[in-house]
């Protein structure tokens, strides 16, 4: 059946769980171009280089009647207590979905998250802001 | 082995100049004295921008294997080393001049991602 998909399908799920509230996401995949053109040439050439992925989220800050905020495992990979900073165990299970019935259109990925903020305004949802940089090949790619 | 047939990006040269000593007296008077008839010390850098590894490896062999690193000297091609130079081909040459190029250094690679690499090399004119 033809369908168009819409904000309503749209889907954030980090390490299997999906996040609630998500006002909007972005991913970006992005192909480096190595240029390939030599001094006699009049059109420019180039090769493939490397791939990657990145992108960005817009979350409300939210707390469920159980009293769990959903950007917990997301906040907390940059806000946080102590000297340790970022270590290599904070990289993120991260699946952006479109949901048509029981069909799942998904790009998943590990990725760090690059930034995050998260403020407060008179008048206004607070919303949280992240950024995240994919590495390595996507896990599972199933839109087309 | 001759130097590899390949086109580079980017050419930068130096036209050396004539083997002239000079001397300046104390009233500020400068004097020159040339002792010869050829141009020499021409510089020739050649950049070969995002090349295969296969490509690359030529100059690397033809350095290594050739010349013997900076020892002999070698003709270059003019349809391709000097190729998009719409000037005469002898004003960034060294063959007119009685000279002929050498390896003024190794030839730097830099492995750009796998199987593609850039690679710079500078020839000096010597007579």
């Amino acid at each position: 059946m033809a369908k168009v998909y819409t904000g309503r399908d749209g889907a954030l799920i980090v390490s299997n769980v999906a996040v609630a509230k998500v006002v909007s996401f972005q991913v970006t995949a992005n192909l480096e171009t190595l240029e390939t053109t030599a001094l006699s040439d009049n059109l420019r050439s180039y090769t493939p280089g490397v791939v990657g992925y990145s992108g960005s989220a817009t979350l409300l800050y939210y707390k469920d009647d159980s009293g769990n905020i959903n950007t917990a495992k997301i906040l907390n990979r940059l806000f946080r207590a102590g000297p340790a900073g970022v270590v290599s165990t904070d990289d993120v299970d991260l699946v952006f979905r479109w949901v048509d019935g029981a069909d799942n259109n998904d790009i998943r990925m590990t990725a760090w998250i690059t930034s995050a903020s998260i403020g407060a305004a008179t008048g206004d949802i607070v919303r949280a802001e992240i950024a995240f940089q994919g590495t390595g090949a996507l896990t599972t790619v199933t839109i087309s | 082995m001759a130097f590899p047939t390949l086109v580079p990006t980017s050419r930068s040269f130096e036209s050396g100049d004539y083997p002239v000593k000079t001397f300046k007296a104390q009233n500020g008077k400068e004097h020159r004295i040339l002792y010869g008839s050829n141009r020499t010390n021409m510089k020739l850098s050649l950049t070969y921008a995002n090349i295969t590894d296969a490509e690359a490896e030529l100059f690397l062999d033809h350095y290594a294997d050739e010349t013997q690193g900076t020892f002999k000297t070698f003709g270059i091609d003019r349809d391709t080393t000097k190729g998009g130079w719409e000037g005469n081909e002898d004003a960034i040459g060294a063959g007119t001049h009685g000279n002929a190029y050498r390896y003024e250094n190794a030839p730097q690679l830099v492995q750009v991602r796998p199987g593609i690499s850039t690679v710079t090399v500078n020839l000096i004119g010597v007579l």
